[in-house]
């Protein structure tokens, strides 16, 4: 089968004035779908712009990333916020909820921009959330939250519009032992029960082993070596 | 996304900073406001002058001069050729003849010689001095002597009675008791010798018209001493009681100066008085010179299509034709000017305000470049973010447009407020120096969205160029 995505020779340059910062210098490698990918490395080594540039918030400077048979280095800006939109999910290390917002709405967000009729966005919201352990929590704004509860918001966001492929930065950097391991048993639920795919980036790779089914090591902007844990189901 | 998604959106942003979109909004208010009220104050004066001109039938008025020469120079255009004689001979005499041969034209409803002197005026010893006017019994049926404050017009042009104008009566100082305007004398007032009257208790008192004439033939004996105002002229007073038969409306500040005499006398009674005439040197010699001229014929006509007609026949008549309807043209081009500026002002206040908004709208993109990274990463296009500021900057105008109407309705009320208290002070009837006019309502709502909404142009695009990755990044 098709993977689900295909990244070849992905290369990024930043330039910061005079200098030229090379981020990813030739990365390769395929997820197929139902797959679990951690991407582990050292702080700065380009785990971050890979995942960007996947989640379509970020352009490569040259190489192709596909997703679905569509190359994301051809589209315009217009299609790839429609890639944002439907067809990936993107969780953060800091959550970024809007504060003003309640569960309700900031999981409502993304159906405001897909087009779903006003009346049908927050049962679709609450469903979600309910889902996650978070039937409580429904009105209350991030700040009355904990860690762990926002950080599920903001997968049942990323989530919401249904996307083929879940992408997580860091999901539990911000969080305690305890709550991190709850946020990886949640991503590997959705993976083993839905099938979805899911690639996160991690810094802690003892954890990263423990739900993934391949681990994607990244040294100065390259792959360094790729783990092969289990098999996906 | 729809346009009333980016409204909901962008109303829910607006009201989670309620203190920044209050000041923003403030700015537009200020704008308007200050526009509208600049603005209403130029068309409620030009509203006043052309209501004025419909009150006094100046459109369906005209003044006939004995020679074309004559009605130029009074429009202070041509010029009199120098050493040219005052007494043309080919030019055609204003005489009761010719009065009476105007009457008969098509369109002429009134015709007669306007007749104007200086006279002091006296009422149970209280004096003034004033302009008087003569006029035929008919002009009763007209505008603005069809509706009197009191009393009547009087009947025949031979009546034994007056219509006194209300400023005259203040110069004599009588303060009337109107009845929407009931006015008490103060300790001052009556120090100063005011006398508080009701209109209708001054029909039939009694007034002395105090005339003065000139001995003609000494005149032309020395009649340079005469046009410099020699103190060795013979002048002879002559005191005539006639009685008050009405008492003319307030007429609006516009008209007073202009339009309006303190002491309108019956046609035939006037003439019996000694008088000097006054209206013009012209007048003066031509009286003299045999042949009676008058200085100046007064012509109504029944509609205002007959008046261009009627113009250009006179004209062909080799008579000058003056009539102040064309002025109102002029006029016109003056409150354009007038406008413009106002409206300058009140714009220069807008741009300020304009200023404000992409100021207030900058700030916010950067307070809420986070939230644009967000909406951008969960698949916000550019056009989605676009809309929602572009929207925000419409709501501010319009809310600063409709406070701003309320706003400038406020200042014109307070400012006419004032301006009448110094009206009435001085004895004028109220008088409304705003207008606002529907036109003035759209245009102002309009403006203030046009302005706030490309104020929003460029902190819109701005919003829309966010960059996620760096909006997003946690530091
Ligand atoms: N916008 C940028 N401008 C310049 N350099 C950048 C930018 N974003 C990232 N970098 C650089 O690219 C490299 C990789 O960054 P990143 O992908 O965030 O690493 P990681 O997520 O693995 O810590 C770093 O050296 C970083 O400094
Ligand atoms: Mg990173």
């Amino acid at each position: 089968m098709e993977p689900i995505l295909q990244i070849r020779h992905l290369q990024k340059t930043y330039e910061r004035g005079r200098e030229h910062v090379r981020a990813l210098s030739g990365v390769s490698f395929d997820v197929a779908e139902g797959e679990f990918v951690s991407i582990v490395g050292r702080s700065g080594c380009g785990k971050s712009t890979l995942l960007n540039i996947i989640g379509g918030l970020d352009v490569p400077s040259s190489g192709s990333v596909v997703v679905r048979g569509r190359n994301l280095a051809a589209m315009s800006r217009s299609e790839l916020a429609g890639h944002r939109r439907s067809t990936v999910g993107m969780v953060f290390q800091s959550f970024n909820l809007i504060p003003s917002r309640t569960a309700v709405e900031n999981v409502a967000l993304p159906l405001a921009f897909s087009g779903v009729p006003r009346k049908n966005r927050p049962p679709k919201a609450a469903r979600l959330l309910t889902g996650m352990g978070l039937k409580s929590r429904l009105n209350h704004v991030p700040s009355e939250m904990s860690g762990g509860e926002a950080q599920r918001v903001a997968v049942a966001r990323a989530l919401v519009n249904d996307p083929v492929l879940l992408l997580a930065d860091e999901p539990t950097g911000n969080l305690d032992s305890r709550t991190a391991g709850e946020i990886l048993d949640l991503l590997k639920a959705l993976n083993r029960e839905r099938g979805l795919t899911v690639v996160m980036v991690s810094h802690d790779e003892a954890s990263a082993r423990r739900v993934s089914h391949r681990l994607v090591r990244l040294l100065d902007g390259r792959i360094q070596a790729q783990v092969r844990l289990r098999r996906p189901a | 996304m729809k346009m009333d998604e980016m409204a909901r959106m962008a109303v829910d942003n607006l009201r989670k900073s309620r203190l920044r979109t209050f000041l923003t909004t403030l700015g537009v208010v200020i704008g308007i406001g200050a526009l509208v009220s600049m603005v209403s104050f130029g068309t409620g004066m030009q509203k006043n002058v052309t209501e004025t001109f419909l009150e006094n039938d100046l459109f369906t008025s005209l003044q006939v001069l004995p020679a074309k020469a004559d009605a130029e120079r009074i429009r202070g255009q041509g010029r009199m050729p120098a050493g040219r004689p005052l007494s043309r001979p080919d030019s055609i005499a204003l005489d009761a003849a010719a009065v009476e041969k105007i009457r008969t034209m098509p369109g002429v409803t009134v015709a007669f010689p306007e007749v104007r002197f200086p006279v002091k005026v006296a009422i149970e010893g209280r004096e003034a001095t004033t302009n008087a006017r003569a006029m035929p019994s008919v002009m009763g049926g007209f505008k603005p002597f069809d509706k009197l404050q009191a009393g009547s017009f009087f009947e025949s042009d031979t009546a034994r009675s007056v219509i006194i104008s209300p400023r005259l009566l203040r110069n004599m100082k009588f303060v009337l008791i109107e009845p929407d305007r009931p006015r008490k004398l103060t300790v001052e007032d009556t120090l100063k010798g005011f006398r508080s009257a009701r209109p209708e208790e001054l029909i039939g008192m009694p007034i002395d018209i105090v005339t003065s004439s000139v001995d003609f033939s000494q005149l032309m004996r020395n009649p340079v001493a005469a046009l410099s105002g020699g103190s060795d002229l013979p002048f002879a007073e002559r005191t005539t009681r006639l009685r008050i038969a009405g008492v003319a409306k307030q007429s609006d500040g516009f008209g007073q100066g202009l339009f309006e005499s303190g002491v309108i006398l019956p046609m035939q009674t006037a003439e019996s008085l000694p008088r000097l005439g006054f209206s013009s040197v012209w007048d003066l010699l031509s009286r003299t010179g045999g042949t009676e001229s008058y200085g100046t014929v007064y012509v109504r006509v029944k509609r205002m299509e007959d008046l261009a007609p009627l113009k250009k026949s006179l004209e062909d008549m080799g008579f000058g034709v003056v009539s102040i309807a064309d002025q109102l043209e002029d006029f016109k081009k003056g409150f354009l000017v007038f406008d413009a500026v106002l409206g300058a002002v009140g714009t220069i206040a807008l741009v300020v305000a304009a200023l404000g908004i992409i100021n207030t709208m900058v700030m916010s993109i950067l307070e809420r470049r986070r939230e644009i990274g967000i909406m951008k990463a969960v698949g916000a296009g550019e056009g989605d973010i676009k809309g929602i500021f572009f929207v925000e900057a419409g709501v501010i105008g319009f809310a600063g447009g409709v406070f701003g109407l309320l706003l400038g309705w406020a200042v014109t009320r307070v400012a006419n407020g004032i301006a009448n208290i110094y009206i009435a002070r001085e004895g004028g009837a109220h008088a409304e120096l705003f207008y606002i006019s529907p036109w003035l309502i759209l245009g102002a709502l309009v403006f203030s969205v046009g302005v706030s909404l490309a104020a929003g142009l460029y902190p819109a695009m701005r919003a829309a160029s966010v960059n996620p990755v760096e909006a997003l990044r946690h530091d």
